[in-house]
C-alpha cells in the first residue's frame, strides 16, 4: 500500500468509475446503472505512481445508511487521504452540492469534478464554474469522463486541492451543539485527518461508521459523546433537520451559479427514455428487445457459433485429431480414456467449455453490457416492479435476475446492489432455484427445441410457475418488510462499443478462470467415479427415484451427479442421452435438472455472501424440491400429454 | 362567500402527467431511511416537482433527474399544485 491516496466520492451513477479508469488506466466494471460499484477499488494513479486512487461506491446520502455508503465512509476514515475528488453530475448541481456541504466539513483538501458536462449542456444547463470555484474556495473542474475531456485539467487541479470552506452555518442552536460535540471529539477521539467539526456532524447524523470509530477511539469517554448527542437530539438536532439545512444551502448555491436555457428542447435520448416506460409502448418495445436478445444469443450464439465450433471445428477437426494423437501415443487404456474417453478431459471438459459454453456466454455478455450501458435496465426495473412485488422484492432485483441468466455465480455477487439483507436472501434463493444460467439454458433449449416447440413451452411454463410459487412462498416465510421501489432513471445513452467490449472481456476472463478448471475437474471426477465403480453404484441406488418417480432412464442418475459440478454439466449429461429419451422424459429431466442444485462455483459464492448455514438450508430445500416438481410433472404429463 | 383554498394538498400519486407541483410534506407512512433518500433526491419540502407519468409507476422530474416511485410511496408525498 502506498503512503498517500486520493479517493473519488460522489452520488451514484455520476461516472466515478469511468474517471477512475481515466486516472489510473485500471479498469473496473462500469455501467449506466446506479450501484454498479459495490466494493472499493484501488489502483495507482497514472500521474503519480506513489499515489493510490480509490474508487468508492456511490453515495446517495451521507451520513451513511446503506452498505455501499458505509463502505465509502470507511474508506474516508481508514485511507491515508491526501485529497478527495468529489465527482458530481453537472446537470444536477443541487444534489452534488448537498453532498459537498457535508464532505467540506471533513477538512480534507478536495477538487470538485462536475462530470457529464456534455449532457448538462445539451439540456440547456450552464454552470458558472468561476463563481462556483469562488464560492467553494476549492478547485472545480468540468469533465466528460467518457470522452476524456477535462481529465488533464482535473489532474492539474489536484495539485491545487484545498479544503473547501463551510457551505453553510446551521441554525444557532444547532451550531452550539455541533461546537460542543466537536470540542469533545477533539479532546477524546481526534482523527488524524478528518476535522472534529465534520465528525461531530456525522455523529449527530447517526452515521454508523463514524459512530463506531468515535466510540472505539474515545474508549471510556464514549458515554460523554453519547450524552452530548442525546442532549442535542432532545433540543431538536435530528439527522433529518441537519440534512434539510444542507439541502437548503445547496439549493441556494446551485440556483445562484446555474443558468438554464429555456429553449432547450427534449433530447432524442430523453424521448426514448419515456417511450420505453410508456404505459402502452413499453410492452412492444420490451418484446422487441427480447426478440433481439434471442436472435443474437439464442440463434446466433447458441446456434450458428456453437454449430461452427462444436460440429465443424471440434467435431470435424480437433477432436478426431486429438483422439488420433492420443490413441497413437498413449497405450495405457485408462489414460487414453481420461483424455479422450466418454468423460475425457478433452472430449468432455474442453469441448463443452470452449465449443458449447463460450459462444453462448460471450454473446450474452455482449448484449447484457450493451443494455446495461444504455440505461434500459433501470427502466426494466420499473416495468417489472409489479412482478417482483409478488416475491416480496422490488424491481431492482431485475438486474441480478437477468444477469443470472448469464452466470448465476456472478449474479449472486451483484445482489449487493439490493438494499436489504432480506431482498438479497430472497433473490439469491430464487436464482439458485429457478434461474438457469446461459450455459444450462443453451443446452436445455438445444435439447427441447429439437423435440418440439411445445416441449420448450412446457419447460418454460414449469420454470415460471416454480419461480412464482417459490417467490411467493419466500415473501411470506422470510420475515421482514418489503421496500417499495424508488429509483433514479439514468439518461438513455448509446452504448460505446469500447466500453461494452471491455466489460465483456472482463466478464469472460472471470468466467473462464472459473469455468475451465471446474469443467476439467468435473470431467476428471466423473471419470474417477466411473472407473471406481461408484457411478454405477449411485445410478443403482437412485434408480427408484430416477426411473420410478421421475420416469427417466437409469443412466440419467449420472447426469444429476454431474449437475452437482455445474448446472449445464447435468443438462449436458441428459443431452448425451437425448436419443433414448421420450419427449416427456426430456421435459421432466430438464425441469428437474434446471431446479436441481446450483453449480459448485455459485454455491461457493452463496456461502461467501450468506454463510454456510443459509447455503446448506438452501440446498436442503432445493434438492428434494427439484425431485418433487420433476415427479409431479412426470405424472401430470403422462395424464394429459401421452 | 366560500373561500377557495388555493393550496389544497394532494398526494403526488393523483397528479396528472404533465402537471407541476411543490412538495409539502412526506408523511410518516414512508420508512425513515427511504424518507432521507427521497429528500436527498430533492423530493423535499418546498421543492418543485414535475409529474411525467403515473403508470406503471409515478415518474417525476426533479431538476434534471427522473425518479420512479412506487405508488405506495407517491401516495404519502403531499404536494400543492403549482
Amino acid at each position: 500500500m502506498s503512503t498517500a491516496s486520493i479517493a473519488l466520492v460522489g452520488n451514484p451513477n455520476v461516472g466515478k468509475s469511468v474517471l477512475f479508469h481515466r486516472l489510473t488506466g485500471a479498469y473496473v466494471n462500469v455501467s449506466n446503472y446506479p450501484g454498479t460499484t459495490v466494493e472499493v477499488a484501488r489502483a495507482s494513479a497514472c500521474f503519480d505512481s506513489g499515489i493510490d486512487l480509490i474508487d468508492t461506491p456511490g453515495v446517495l446520502t451521507l451520513p451513511a445508511r446503506s452498505d455501499d455508503e458505509r463502505a465509502t465512509m470507511r474508506a474516508l476514515f481508514d485511507e491515508p487521504l491526501r485529497a478527495l475528488v468529489q465527482v458530481g453530475d453537472a446537470k444536477n448541481l443541487r444534489r452534488t452540492l448537498t453532498l459537498t456541504a457535508l464532505i467540506a466539513e471533513l477538512g480534507v483538501p478536495m477538487v470538485l469534478a462536475l462530470n457529464m458536462a456534455d449532457e448538462a449542456k445539451a439540456r440547456g444547463v450552464e454552470i458558472d464554474i468561476a463563481e462556483l470555484t469562488a464560492t467553494l474556495a476549492c478547485p472545480v473542474a468540468s469533465t466528460v469522463a467518457t470522452g476524456g475531456e477535462g481529465v488533464a485539467a482535473l489532474t492539474r487541479e489536484l495539485a491545487q486541492a484545498r479544503a473547501p470552506g463551510a457551505l453553510l452555518h446551521y441554525d444557532p442552536a444547532t451550531e452550539t451543539m455541533i461546537g460542543r460535540l466537536a470540542a469533545l471529539i477533539g479532546a477524546y477521539a481526534p482523527h488524524p485527518r478528518l476535522a472534529a467539526r465534520g465528525l461531530a456532524i456525522l455523529y449527530l447524523g447517526e452515521d454508523s461508521v463514524a459512530e463506531a470509530w468515535l466510540h472505539g477511539t474515545a474508549g471510556v469517554h464514549a458515554d460523554t459523546l453519547k450524552a452530548a448527542r442525546a442532549e442535542a437530539r432532545a433540543a431538536g438536532v435530528t439527522p433529518a433537520a441537519l440534512a434539510h439545512e444542507r439541502g437548503e444551502a445547496a439549493s441556494l448555491i446551485a440556483a445562484r451559479v446555474t443558468r438554464r436555457r429555456a429553449d432547450a428542447a427534449p433530447q432524442l435520448a430523453q424521448k426514448i427514455g419515456r417511450w420505453v416506460i410508456h404505459p402502452v409502448w413499453a410492452w412492444p418495445i420490451l418484446l422487441g428487445v427480447l426478440a433481439a436478445v434471442y436472435e443474437f444469443v439464442g440463434v446466433f450464439g447458441a446456434g450458428t457459433l456453437v454449430g461452427l465450433l462444436e460440429e465443424n471445428l471440434f467435431g470435424g477437426y480437433l477432436n478426431p485429431a486429438v483422439t488420433g494423437f492420443v490413441q497413437q501415443h498413449i497405450h495405457i487404456g485408462w489414460m487414453a480414456d481420461l483424455l479422450v474417453g466418454q468423460y475425457g478431459l478433452w472430449t468432455m471438459g474442453m469441448t463443452y467449455a470452449l465449443a458449447l459454453i463460450l459462444p453462448i456466454v460471450t454473446t450474452f455478455f455482449i448484449v447484457f453490457g450493451a443494455l446495461e450501458d444504455s440505461g434500459y435496465f433501470a427502466r426494466l426495473s420499473v416495468l417489472s416492479n409489479r412482478i417482483f412485488k409478488l416475491f416480496g422484492l422490488n424491481g431492482r432485483a431485475v438486474l441480478p435476475m437477468v444477469l443470472g441468466l448469464g452466470c448465476v455465480t456472478m449474479a449472486t455477487l451483484t445482489t449487493r446492489i439490493l438494499s436489504s439483507p432480506r431482498e438479497r436472501l430472497i433473490t439469491i434463493f430464487l436464482m439458485a432455484l429457478a434461474i438457469p444460467c446461459s450455459a444450462q439454458l443453451g443446452v436445455v433449449l438445444g435439447l427441447l427445441g429439437a423435440i418440439s416447440f411445445s416441449a420448450t413451452l412446457i419447460w418454460l411454463v414449469a420454470m415460471v410457475a416454480v419461480l412464482i410459487l417459490a417467490g411467493w412462498l419466500a415473501a411470506k416465510l422470510i420475515p421482514g418488510r418489503r421496500i417499495p421501489l424508488v429509483t433514479e432513471m439514468p439518461p438513455m445513452r448509446l452504448p460505446l462499443a469500447g466500453n461494452v467490449a471491455k466489460k465483456t472481456v472482463g466478464r469472460l476472463k472471470w468466467y473462464l478462470i472459473e469455468v475451465i478448471p471446474l469443467f476439467l475437474f468435473g470431467a476428471f471426477l466423473m471419470f474417477l467415479l466411473d472407473k471406481a465403480g461408484i457411478l454405477p453404484a449411485i445410478i443403482h441406488a437412485s434408480e427408484p427415484l430416477v426411473t420410478g418417480w421421475l420416469g427417466l432412464p437409469k443412466e440419467a442418475a449420472a447426469a444429476f451427479v454431474m449437475g452437482f459440478l455445474r448446472r449445464d454439466f447435468g443438462a449436458t449429461g441428459l443431452f448425451a442421452l437425448s436419443s433414448q429419451l421420450s419427449p416427456i422424459q426430456a421435459v421432466v429431466g430438464m425441469v428437474t435438472i434446471t431446479i436441481f442444485v446450483p453449480c459448485i462455483a455459485s454455491l461457493m459464492m452463496i456461502i461467501k455472501e450468506q454463510g454456510l448455514k443459509i447455503a446448506s438450508a438452501m440446498l436442503a430445500l432445493i434438492i428434494p424440491f427439484a425431485f418433487l416438481v420433476g415427479g409431479l410433472l412426470n405424472h401430470l404429463l403422462h395424464l394429459v400429454w401421452a | 362567500m366560500k373561500k377557495t383554498d388555493h393550496h389544497a394538498r394532494v398526494p403526488l400519486a393523483v397528479l396528472l402527467p404533465g402537471s407541476a407541483a411543490t412538495v409539502d410534506t412526506l408523511d410518516d407512512a414512508i420508512d425513515a431511511a427511504q424518507c432521507e433518500q427521497l429528500i436527498a433526491y430533492g423530493l423535499a419540502p418546498a421543492r418543485p416537482v414535475r409529474v411525467m407519468q403515473q403508470r406503471p409507476m409515478t415518474i417525476v422530474m426533479i431538476d434534471e433527474v427522473e425518479l420512479a416511485l412506487e405508488s405506495s410511496v407517491a401516495r404519502h408525498i403531499w404536494v400543492s399544485r403549482a
